[in-house]
């Protein structure tokens, strides 16, 4: 008989001297979870072709549901860190060890509010990290608020009278900053959501991967519904119709190769080197 | 210099203390730096720029202060040592991420070139954030701050801070005062063997393996593991047990974690804070200053005591955090009276008064704002006081 | 022939697993535990393909498949 664990949980630290650490602290259903386990698929991929050594992997998440990924549960180097810094703090990572594969996990709160700046900026010096981006339209932890990616209308616990603000569209944003590799899918896309975190490992420079997913709990809908719902509202970008009829455009929106800020830095750093050395002293 | 692929070399230079500064960090080991313009501390940034590079470094210019404190963090953890410098506004902002840094143990070093408050308030000289540097972040824990008095200082020091972050696994402040990051002076650097420069404890280098790391244990002092080295670790900053774990949360796992983090610092005032002390013998007043004011300061002590026959010592705090209360109590006598001049309404008084309440008569504050105090207005202000 | 392995320890009977399975060879098992969770369980197993995708959306890790030997070395002889 194989193992009859969950093939994942080797990338997991269960349990610890002072113990254990699973469950999961997630709701019945949430989409996190889900989130981490398409990741960890992808990671294994990378793993077992040889294109990742495991200690090399880094993850790092700011503060909220998605960022509880990181806050004991992984097999990794890792950090669980301050809300919306996570990519500043990649970024000095980076600048230390150009080596490190960094994946960030992040919410719609936490990458496109308190951390937007650092998000576009990460975007713009097109920085080597994947960044998974969980969306689930408002902010879990703290009980159900409002977030820049709620509908307009919505009723949250902060606009109980119905959201007067209209949401971002993350993927766009990440585009226009400078992202080299930009795709939407949802929990409900499994394979699809792990191709494309292999992908964005893959990609040398900023990978934005967008999650939709089901928070039941804020929601007040059954997890199932919420994960059919994901299904039904969501489309390919190149189906035209589904996309005048309003549904929300999954799938890849951008893929280039284009230098990332290590590269371009490496070059002055590479240049100086060369050159004829000058005394210091006055 | 800018040009040079080399650290600085021994012998004697004549700099500016921001350039000082970068040098002795560069010096210490320094290979990352990130930061964002302020008045009056973007010369460091602009020195590292420069200079960092061509050492095998990297610098960046972030997008907000707060995006340069967090650069530190993850630089640290990915085995570097990791610098800013600002100045008060942005010291203020960084404040989260120092309160971060206390928590998850990680060393890296802040400058704070200190300007007038509150607000933009001024972009001359102050030290106002004296008190910030204590308290400045949220929730418990302590901290390391010293208090550079010239371009030597700037260059000592900063090796310092870069020591004791490593030693202790904290963030260091260098609280820098817009006088001492612009003046140019002459800097003597020593042969570079003579430096001391310390590294962090690695679990490696006591032989820990990762399968039995605690990421939070193993002494007063956990030892650091870095990024990229299989070891697992991760950085936490919710109250956790040693291994890491944030569920099971009990009171006394609290108080543990957070109480020894304290601890680490203040247990070990003896080895981190420094005063210099001059003519305390037979002293019946004291000047207890810190900063480039430590420097006008003795000349009115000297004035004092040769021209005016006062009987006054002088003690120049260089660490002002852990607060050298023992070292100061072991110093001073009874005296009549303590006068602290400080770039602040005063700030620095308070704990000197608490230290030392009953080793004196009164304790004086002499304030000044936006600029150094001249040798004659601490000088006046003593002779009116001891009339 | 595939089994399912439930951790009932882990399992949060979300039923994201009862819905994803493309084949319908997971069915709930209608009782409430200790937890106040609906767990599911094996249903016709044999319409089983083992593509784990129960494995993949399950958020909490909690369900994974077995191929059962005895089933196989069957199929074998049958040959």
């Amino acid at each position: 008989m194989t193992d009859t664990a969950h093939p994942m949980l080797k990338y997991l630290k269960t349990t610890g001297p002072s113990g254990p650490r699973l469950p999961f602290i997630m709701c019945p259903g949430c989409g996190a979870g889900q989130v981490l386990n398409y990741t960890l698929h992808a990671v294994d991929q990378l793993l077992a072709e040889g294109e990742l050594q495991k200690k090399d992997v880094v993850f790092i998440s700011g503060v909220g549901c998605s960022s509880r990924l990181t806050s004991h549960y992984l097999q990794f180097d890792s950090g669980w860190t301050i809300h919306g810094r996570s990519l500043a703090i990649a970024t000095g990572a980076l600048l230390a060890n150009p080596n490190l594969k960094i994946i960030v996990f992040t919410g719609d709160g936490d990458a496109a509010a308190i951390g937007g700046n650092h998000f576009i900026h990460a975007c713009r010096r097109n920085l080597n990290v994947t960044i998974i981006c969980i969306n689930n339209g408002l902010y879990g932890m703290t009980g159900g608020q409002v977030a820049p990616t709620t509908a307009a209308g919505a009723a949250t616990t902060t606009t109980p009278h119905g959201n007067v603000e209209d949401p971002f569209d993350l993927c766009r944003l990440a585009e226009t900053a400078g992202a080299a590799y930009v795709a939407r899918w949802s929990t409900a896309h499994p394979r699809q959501s792990v191709k494309a975190v292999v992908k964005g490992i893959r990609k040398n420079g900023a990978a934005f991967i967008e999650i939709l997913s089901q928070c039941p709990v804020h929601k007040k809908t059954d997890p199932v519904e919420m994960f059919k719902e994901l299904r039904q509202i969501t489309a390919r970008s190149t189906d035209a119709a589904a996309m005048a009829s309003g549904k929300i455009p999954v799938g890849e929106f951008c893929d280039i190769d284009k230098p990332d800020w290590i590269s371009r830095y490496q070059r002055i750093i590479d240049q100086l080197r060369r050159q004829e050395d000058h005394s210091c002293t006055v | 210099m800018l040009k040079s692929k080399k650290l600085i070399q021994p012998g004697t230079h004549y700099l500016q203390g921001a350039e000082a500064c970068a040098e002795g960090a560069m010096l210490a080991g320094c290979r990352v730096y990130a930061g964002y313009p302020i008045t009056p501390a973007t010369e460091i940034m602009e020195h590292f720029a420069n200079r960092l590079p061509a050492l095998g470094g990297r610098t960046i210019q972030m997008e907000d202060e707060i995006a340069s404190a967090s650069v530190l963090l993850g630089a640290s953890w990915a085995g570097a040592k990791a610098m800013t410098a600002t100045s008060s506004p942005g010291f203020s902002l960084m404040q989260e991420v120092i309160s971060f840094s206390i928590m998850t143990e990680t060393p890296m070093v802040v400058v704070d070139v200190q300007r007038p408050g509150p607000g933009q308030g001024y972009i001359t000289t102050s030290q106002e954030d004296v008190m910030q540097a204590r308290w400045g972040h949220h929730g418990e824990g302590s901290i390391i701050a010293l208090a550079p008095a010239s371009v030597q200082d700037m260059f000592d020091f900063t090796i310092r801070a870069f020591n004791l972050s490593e030693r202790w696994r904290t963030p260091v402040l260098v609280m820098a005062e817009e006088t001492v990051a612009h003046m140019r002076e002459r800097l003597v650097i020593p042969p570079l063997e003579a430096i001391e420069i310390v590294d962090r404890r690695q679990p490696q280098d006591a032989g820990i393996l990762p399968r039995d790391y605690l990421p939070y244990g193993h002494g007063q002092v956990p030892p650091m593991a870095i990024w990229g080295q299989g070891y697992d670790i991760n950085h936490v900053s919710l109250v956790h047990h040693e291994d890491g774990r944030v569920s099971g949360y009990n009171a006394q796992t609290h108080f543990n974690n957070v109480d020894r983090i304290r601890r680490k610092i203040e247990d070990n005032v003896a080895a981190i804070a420094d005063v210099e002390a001059r003519y305390i013998e037979g002293c019946r007043h004291l000047v207890i200053c810190y900063g480039s004011v430590s420097r006008t300061a003795v000349e009115a002590v000297l004035e004092a005591r040769r021209i005016h026959g006062v009987a006054i010592g002088f003690i120049r705090l260089r660490t002002l955090w852990p607060f050298p209360e023992a070292k100061l109590r072991d110093l001073v006598p009874g005296v009549e009276t303590i006068f602290v001049p400080e770039m602040n309404l005063g700030m620095m008084k308070h704990p000197i008064t608490e230290a030392l309440r009953d080793r004196c008569r009164k304790v004086v504050a002499i304030p000044s704002l936006g600029c150094l105090h001249t040798p004659d207005q601490i000088l006046a202000r003593i002779r009116e006081e001891i009339q | 022939m595939y089994r399912l392995n439930l951790n009932t320890a882990y399992c949060k009977g979300c039923g994201i697993c009862i819905e994803a399975c493309p084949k319908n060879a997971i069915a709930s098992s209608g009782r409430i535990d200790g937890k106040g969770h609906v767990l599911p369980q094996e249903g016709d197993m044999k319409r089983c393909s083992g593509c784990r995708l129960c494995e993949l959306v399950c958020p909490d890790f909690a369900i994974a498949l077995t191929e059962d030997a005895s089933t196989k070395e069957e199929t074998d002889e049958d040959k």
